[in-house]
C-alpha cells in the first residue's frame, strides 16, 4: 500500500502582529520531505474518488505547472480546490481527466489509473474544464445531442429526455433552441453545467464553475453542488475565489504555484494549533497577563495597553483563565480566535487574488 | 533513488509514446521501400539466358518482327537543346520529343496494324496505322490527318501484303520501299533514327508526326551494315521485368557524335525493349533513351488497331505519293530527294538544296511538307474572323504562338552564314543561300563542309 | 436555480455506500455510426462547407454557360483543349470542369475542411469535451478522416453532378470521342466520365491526410488550413521543374491529372493504380503521423 497524502505544511509564518509575511519562495525541496498530513477520518484507499501520487506535470517550455502534488479527494466529498489562477489548478484537473499527460505521477480516479484506464472512468465523470466549450453555431440541444452521440456507453434512446432533463436542471429549457454563440457567459457556464449532467455521475470534476455567473448564478450553483453531493456524487470544484465555494466545501486542497501547500477536511485547515488566545485586562494589568501566559508556555505575540494576544498551542483555554484569575489578573474579556480559511489561504498563498507568477 | 511507481509508469508512459511514433517511422520506411523497389532496368542479376553470338541473336531479332507488341514506351532526350518550355504547356505534341521525358504506348500487331500514342497531361497525339491507311490526331488541335496512298502505292501495298501471306517477302531491303522519308523528321531525328523510318514507311503511307518506338530505332540501329560499326555483346539486364540481351553498336568511325548505340533485346520473344544512343560529349547519360517500362506480347485488340474521326473533326486528307527512291544498298543512309551525301557510315553528312527554310518554318512543324494545311479553330465562321487577326506569311499559313519560327529561332544560334543547330548527336546547318546540312557529326564539320 | 427552481433529482437507486466505485458501462452496439452520423451532420450541415460546396457547384454552371454564351463567337474554343469539346458533348463538362478546379479549388475547399477537423475543435473548446466523454482519440480521429473524407468527395460529386446536369442540359450527351479520338457509346463515356470523378475524388485522399495531421499540431485552425493548401501548391510547383524528376513521382498532385486515362482509347489500368497506390502512400505515412501526435498530444486548449 502507498503511503496516501504526502503533503507538508510549509513552515508557518510567525505571527508578528504586523501584515502576514508571505511564505518564503515555496522551494521544491519542501515538499519532498514527507510529512503526511493525516486522512478525512474514515477514508481508506478504497474510499477515495481521485488520489494522485508525486503529480508532476513539466511542459516542453520546461515549465514546471504542477511539482509532486498529492491529490486526496475521498468519497462523497466535495472538495474545494483553491488557488489562484496559474497555480496549477487546471493542469492537474486536466491530468486527472487524461487529457494531459503527466511527466511523472501517478493519478487514481474512482479506483482505476488515468489515463490509461479513461474509456472505464471518464463516463462516471462529468467534468467542465476551464470554461465551456460548444460548437458556437449550434443550438444548446444540439450541443448536447452532440456529445452524447459521442459516449459509446449511453442508450441513444434516451439521449433526448436526459439532455431535456439536464437543461432543465440548470435553468435553459426556454434557451435551449438558441444557438451557443447568442449564449451570454452564464447561460454558457451553465450549459457546461448540463454537459456535465447528461447522465448520474460518480464524480463530477467542475473547474471554475462560478466563472461569469452573477451572485444570483453562484448561488445556484452551490445548491446544485449541494444537491448533488447529497446524492452521493463526489464533487471536485476549484476556483480562485474561495468566498464562493468555501461554505459548500467539505474538504479544501489550496495550491500555490504548483504545490499542493493544504488539503484536509475544512474543520481540519483552520488549524486549532495556530489558535490564538487574546487577553483583555485594564492598562496596567497586560504585563502581569503577559507573564502569566508565558508561565503556562504560550508564545505571546503582542502586549498592548490593554491586552495580551499569544499562540494557544495545546493548552486549554479553561486553563488559561484559571491561571490568570490564580495570578490575580482582573480579566475583562478572554477570547480564542481560530484563524480563517481566508486568513489561511492567504497565508499559503501569499498572494490572496492575484495571479501568480 | 529506488524505482518508485511513479517513475516505472513514467518509463512505461515514455515507451508508450516513443512506440506511437515509431508507427510513422515504420510507415515511412514501408512507403518508401516500396517506392524504391521499382527499378524498371536492373543489371544482370537472376538474368540466366544462354549464351549467344551477335550473329545469332541479330537473326533472331529480324525473325520476331512479326511479334505483336504493347506496352508503354518511354522517351528521354538530352540532346543538350535550349529547352522549349511552351511544347510542355501545349499539350501532347511531337515537338516534346527534341527534349526531356515523354512518354508513349505503343500497340502493334506486327505486321501492317498498329497505334502509337504520345501521352500529354490530359492530352494526346496518336499515330494509327491501319493497313493502308494511316492517320494522325491531336487532342489539342482537335485535327485529324488521314493518309493514303496513291494508286499505285497502293497496288504497290497490295502486292506487298500478298508477297507477305505468302512468306515470299524479301527482307527489308530499302530498294523496294516506296515512300518518302519526309524531310521535317530527316531534320528533327538523329541520322540513326531517320535511318529506321524506311522500314516504316515499307508497310504503308509516309506520316508526318511520326512517334518512335524501340523496336524501329533498334532494327534501324542494327541495319547499319558492319562495315561502318563493331557489334559486341553486353552484359544482360532485366529491361521492362524481362530478361534481355544487350548488343552494343560502336561506330568504327571517329568523326561521329555517336559514340555507342546499346540496344536491349527480349531474351524469349528477341523484341527490342531499349536502345540507347550514347554521345562522345556525355559519358554519364545517354543522349537518347527509347525503352518499354512494360511490355506485353498479347495481340492488341481491334479497338486500338482502329480508328474512325470523331464527328464533326474536319478531316485533313493527304495522299502520299508513290515515287522512286534513290538509296543505297548495304544499309548507309537512305537519301531523300534532291540530297547529296559526303562522307559514308555514322559520320555521313546529307546536304539538301534549295530549300525556303523562312517558308517552312512558318508553318507548323508537323505540316512542313503539305503547304494546304490550316489551322483549324472552331467553327468556320471563327476561323474567318480569327484569321483576319492572325499574322500570316505569303502562303497564307496560320502562325500559331508555338509556332515554327519561334522553335527555330529558340533551337538555332546565328553563325557565319546561317543558322545551326547544335546537339549531343546531330547538327544541323542551314545556310543562307537556301542548302541544309544534316549529320551526326560535330557542327565544325559541317561548317567545313558548308 | 435557486432550489424552488431546480426540479429535484430522483432519488439515487442506492445509497452512496452502496454504490460500485467504477459501475460497469458497456459499449452500447452501433455506438460507433451514432458519433460518425454526428461528426457528419456537424460537417455537412456547417454554413461554412455548404457555402464551399455551393461555391465549387457554381463553377461548372458558370462554365457551362459560358461556353454556351460563346459558343458561335470568337472566344469560342480558348483554354485547355477539351474545353472546346463541350460545346460538342454536354458530358466533357463535367471533365472540363473537374479540370478547373483540380489545381486549386478543389484543394483549397478540402484542406479547410481537413485543416479544420481538429483543430476546430481545439478552437471552439470542444476538442476537450470531446475526450472527457470519454471517446478514445484513435476513435476521435478516425470520424475526423471520414468526416474530411466525406466532405472531399462530396465537393468532387457536387461539380460532378452540377456539371451533367448543367451539360446535358446546355449540349445535351452524345458519344463521347476520347483524347485519343476514338468515339465511345454514351453508357461507355458516361462510366469513363464517372470513373473520372471517382479517380479525382480518390486522389484527394493523401491531402485529407496531410490536413488532418496538420489539423493535430495547432489549435489555430487557420494555420493548419493555410499549411495544407500550400502542400499541393509546392507540390505542383516542385512537379514543374524538370531538376527534380526524381522525386516526381512520390510528390503528392503527381498523378492528379491522371484521370485523362478514362479518356484514351485503352484505359492505363496501371497508370491509375500507380496514382491511387501514391495517394495511399502519402494517407499511410501521415496519416500515422496525425496519429502518434494526436493519441500523445496535451490538450491544452
Amino acid at each position: 500500500m502507498r503511503q496516501a497524502g504526502a503533503v507538508t505544511r510549509p513552515p508557518t509564518a510567525e505571527h508578528t502582529g504586523g501584515p502576514v509575511r508571505a511564505p518564503s519562495a515555496p522551494a521544491a525541496g519542501r515538499v519532498t520531505s514527507p510529512a503526511p498530513v493525516p486522512l478525512p477520518a474514515g477514508s481508506g484507499d478504497d474510499e477515495a474518488a481521485v488520489r494522485t501520487t508525486g503529480l508532476t506535470k513539466r511542459f516542453r517550455s520546461g515549465q514546471v505547472a504542477v511539482d509532486h502534488v498529492d491529490l486526496l479527494v475521498p468519497r462523497g466529498a466535495v472538495y474545494g480546490f483553491l488557488g489562484p489562477n496559474g497555480s496549477g489548478k487546471t493542469t492537474t484537473i486536466r491530468m486527472l481527466l487524461g487529457l494531459v499527460r503527466p511527466t511523472s505521477g501517478e493519478v487514481q480516479v474512482l479506483g482505476a489509473r488515468m489515463p490509461e484506464d479513461a474509456d472505464r472512468v471518464l463516463p462516471h465523470v462529468g467534468a467542465l474544464v476551464e470554461g465551456p466549450g460548444f460548437q458556437p453555431y449550434l443550438s444548446a440541444r444540439a450541443n448536447l445531442a452532440r456529445i452524447d452521440a459521442a459516449d459509446r456507453t449511453v442508450d441513444p434512446r434516451t439521449s433526448r429526455a436526459r439532455a431535456e432533463a439536464a437543461l432543465e436542471r440548470v435553468g435553459l429549457s426556454a434557451a435551449a433552441d438558441k444557438r451557443f454563440r447568442q449564449y451570454s457567459l452564464g447561460m454558457k457556464q451553465r450549459l457546461g453545467l448540463a454537459a456535465a449532467l447528461l447522465r448520474p455521475r460518480s464524480l463530477l470534476v467542475l473547474d471554475e464553475p462560478t466563472n461569469g455567473l452573477d451572485p444570483q448564478g453562484t448561488r445556484e450553483v452551490r445548491t446544485l453542488i449541494r444537491e448533488l453531493a447529497a446524492d452521493g456524487t463526489t464533487v471536485l470544484v476549484s476556483s480562485h475565489l474561495l468566498a464562493e465555494i468555501e461554505q459548500v466545501c467539505t474538504h479544501i486542497g489550496i495550491m500555490s504555484r504548483g504545490h499542493l501547500v493544504r488539503q484536509g477536511a475544512r474543520a481540519e485547515i483552520a488549524d486549532p494549533s495556530e489558535a490564538r488566545v487574546v487577553v483583555t485586562t485594564p492598562t496596567a494589568q497586560a504585563p502581569a497577563a503577559s507573564a502569566v501566559l508565558s508561565g503556562l508556555g504560550l508564545t505571546v505575540q503582542r502586549t498592548t495597553d490593554t491586552g495580551v494576544e499569544a499562540l494557544l498551542g495545546d493548552v486549554p483555554p479553561a486553563q488559561v483563565t484559571a491561571a490568570l484569575v490564580g495570578a490575580g489578573v482582573d480579566v475583562e474579556g478572554l477570547a480564542v480566535r481560530t484563524p480563517s480559511l481566508e486568513q489561511v489561504f492567504v497565508e499559503l498563498t501569499g498572494e490572496g487574488f492575484d495571479v501568480a507568477r | 533513488m529506488s524505482p518508485t511507481p511513479s517513475s516505472r509508469s513514467l518509463s512505461s508512459r515514455a515507451r508508450s509514446t516513443r512506440a506511437r511514433w515509431a508507427v510513422p517511422v515504420v510507415a515511412v520506411a514501408v512507403v518508401g521501400g516500396a517506392v524504391g523497389l521499382r527499378p524498371l532496368v536492373a543489371s544482370a542479376e537472376g538474368t540466366d539466358l544462354p549464351d549467344v553470338t551477335v550473329a545469332e541473336l541479330l537473326e533472331q531479332v529480324s525473325q520476331a518482327e512479326s511479334t505483336p507488341v504493347s506496352g508503354t514506351v518511354v522517351y528521354t532526350a538530352r540532346l543538350g537543346l535550349p529547352s522549349v518550355p511552351v511544347a510542355e504547356m501545349s499539350g501532347a505534341d511531337p515537338t516534346a520529343l527534341l527534349g526531356g521525358s515523354s512518354t508513349l504506348r505503343v500497340w502493334t500487331d506486327g505486321v501492317d496494324r498498329s497505334r502509337i500514342a504520345l501521352l500529354g497531361a490530359v492530352s494526346e497525339y496518336s499515330v494509327v496505322r491501319d493497313g493502308a491507311d494511316a492517320w494522325t490526331y491531336s487532342s489539342t488541335s482537335g485535327e485529324a490527318v488521314h493518309y493514303t496512298l496513291d494508286e499505285a502505292g497502293r497496288a504497290r501495298y497490295e502486292q506487298m501484303r500478298v508477297m507477305a501471306e505468302e512468306g515470299t517477302l524479301p527482307t527489308l531491303d530499302p530498294a523496294a520501299v516506296p515512300t518518302a522519308l519526309p524531310d521535317d523528321v530527316a531534320g528533327r531525328l538523329p541520322a540513326e533514327l531517320a535511318a529506321r523510318i524506311d522500314a516504316e514507311l515499307a508497310a504503308g503511307p509516309g506520316v508526318t508526326g511520326e512517334l518512335p518506338t524501340p523496336q524501329e530505332a533498334a532494327r534501324a540501329a542494327l541495319r547499319i551494315g558492319e562495315a561502318y560499326s563493331t557489334f559486341t555483346m553486353g552484359e544482360q539486364k532485366t529491361v521492362a521485368g524481362r530478361q534481355a540481351y544487350e548488343v552494343v553498336v560502336t561506330p568504327k568511325d571517329d568523326a561521329t557524335l555517336v559514340d555507342r548505340v546499346v540496344v536491349d533485346v527480349d531474351g524469349s520473344t528477341f523484341v527490342p525493349l531499349r536502345v540507347q544512343v550514347w554521345s562522345t560529349q556525355d559519358a554519364t547519360a545517354p543522349a537518347l533513351e527509347l525503352g518499354f517500362t512494360d511490355v506485353s506480347y498479347a495481340t492488341p485488340g481491334e479497338a486500338v488497331l482502329t480508328f474512325s474521326p470523331p464527328s464533326g473533326t474536319q478531316v485533313r486528307e493527304v495522299v502520299v505519293p508513290t515515287q522512286e527512291e534513290p538509296s543505297t544498298a548495304d544499309g548507309t543512309l537512305p537519301t531523300p530527294r534532291d540530297a547529296t551525301v559526303t562522307g559514308e557510315g555514322w559520320s555521313g553528312v546529307v546536304e539538301l538544296q534549295g530549300v525556303d527554310v523562312a517558308a517552312l518554318v512558318a508553318g507548323d512543324p508537323t505540316a512542313l511538307l503539305d503547304p494546304s494545311s490550316q489551322l483549324t479553330i472552331g467553327s468556320e465562321t471563327a476561323q474567318d474572323l480569327i484569321q483576319q487577326f492572325r499574322p500570316t506569311d505569303e502562303e497564307g499559313q496560320v502562325g500559331l504562338e508555338l509556332d515554327a519560327a519561334t522553335l527555330y529561332d529558340t533551337l538555332t544560334t546565328p553563325v557565319e552564314g546561317g543558322r545551326l543547330l547544335s546537339s549531343a548527336l546531330v547538327s544541323v546547318l542551314v545556310t543562307d543561300d537556301g542548302r541544309v546540312l544534316v549529320g551526326a557529326v560535330p557542327a565544325d564539320t559541317l561548317r567545313a563542309l558548308a | 436555480m435557486s432550489p424552488a427552481d431546480v426540479a429535484v433529482p430522483p432519488a439515487p437507486p442506492a445509497g452512496p455506500a452502496h454504490r460500485p466505485l467504477l459501475p460497469d458501462a458497456p459499449a452500447i452496439r452501433g455506438a460507433f455510426l451514432r458519433l460518425l452520423r454526428s461528426e457528419l451532420r456537424l460537417v455537412l450541415g456547417r454554413r461554412r462547407n455548404q457555402a464551399l460546396l455551393v461555391g465549387l457547384s457554381l463553377v461548372p454552371l458558370i462554365l457551362g454557360l459560358v461556353v454556351r454564351l460563346t459558343q458561335d463567337s470568337a472566344l469560342q474554343g480558348q483554354g485547355p483543349g477539351f474545353i472546346g469539346e463541350v460545346t460538342g458533348n454536354g458530358l466533357f463538362l463535367v471533365v472540363a470542369a473537374l479540370f478547373v478546379c483540380l489545381p486549386f479549388l478543389l484543394p483549397l475547399c478540402i484542406a479547410i475542411a481537413s485543416g479544420d477537423a481538429v483543430a476546430g475543435e481545439a478552437q471552439t473548446g470542444t476538442l476537450r469535451y470531446l475526450l472527457v466523454v470519454p471517446v478514445s482519440r484513435s476513435r476521435l480521429l478516425l470520424v475526423k478522416a471520414v468526416g474530411a473524407l466525406v466532405f472531399a468527395a462530396s465537393c468532387v460529386a457536387a461539380i460532378a453532378v452540377v456539371a451533367a446536369v448543367t451539360g446535358a442540359a446546355l449540349f445535351g450527351v452524345r458519344p463521347l470521342t476520347l483524347l485519343s479520338g476514338d468515339t465511345v457509346p454514351l453508357s461507355d463515356g458516361a462510366l469513363r466520365v464517372a470513373g473520372v470523378a471517382l479517380y479525382v475524388g480518390l486522389s484527394f485522399i493523401g491531402l485529407v491526410a496531410v490536413g488532418l495531421f496538420f489539423s493535430t499540431l495547432t489549435e489555430v485552425p487557420v494555420a493548419a488550413m493555410a499549411a495544407t493548401v500550400v502542400v499541393p501548391v509546392v507540390s505542383t510547383v516542385l512537379d514543374s521543374l524538370p531538376q527534380l524528376d526524381a522525386i516526381h513521382p512520390v510528390l503528392l498532385t503527381h498523378h492528379w491529372f491522371d484521370f485523362a486515362e478514362f479518356l484514351r482509347v485503352q484505359v492505363g489500368w496501371d497508370v491509375l493504380a500507380g496514382g491511387l497506390a501514391l495517394q495511399a502512400g502519402w494517407a499511410v505515412v501521415f496519416g500515422s503521423l496525425a496519429w502518434a501526435r494526436f493519441t500523445t498530444a496535451d490538450i491544452t486548449s
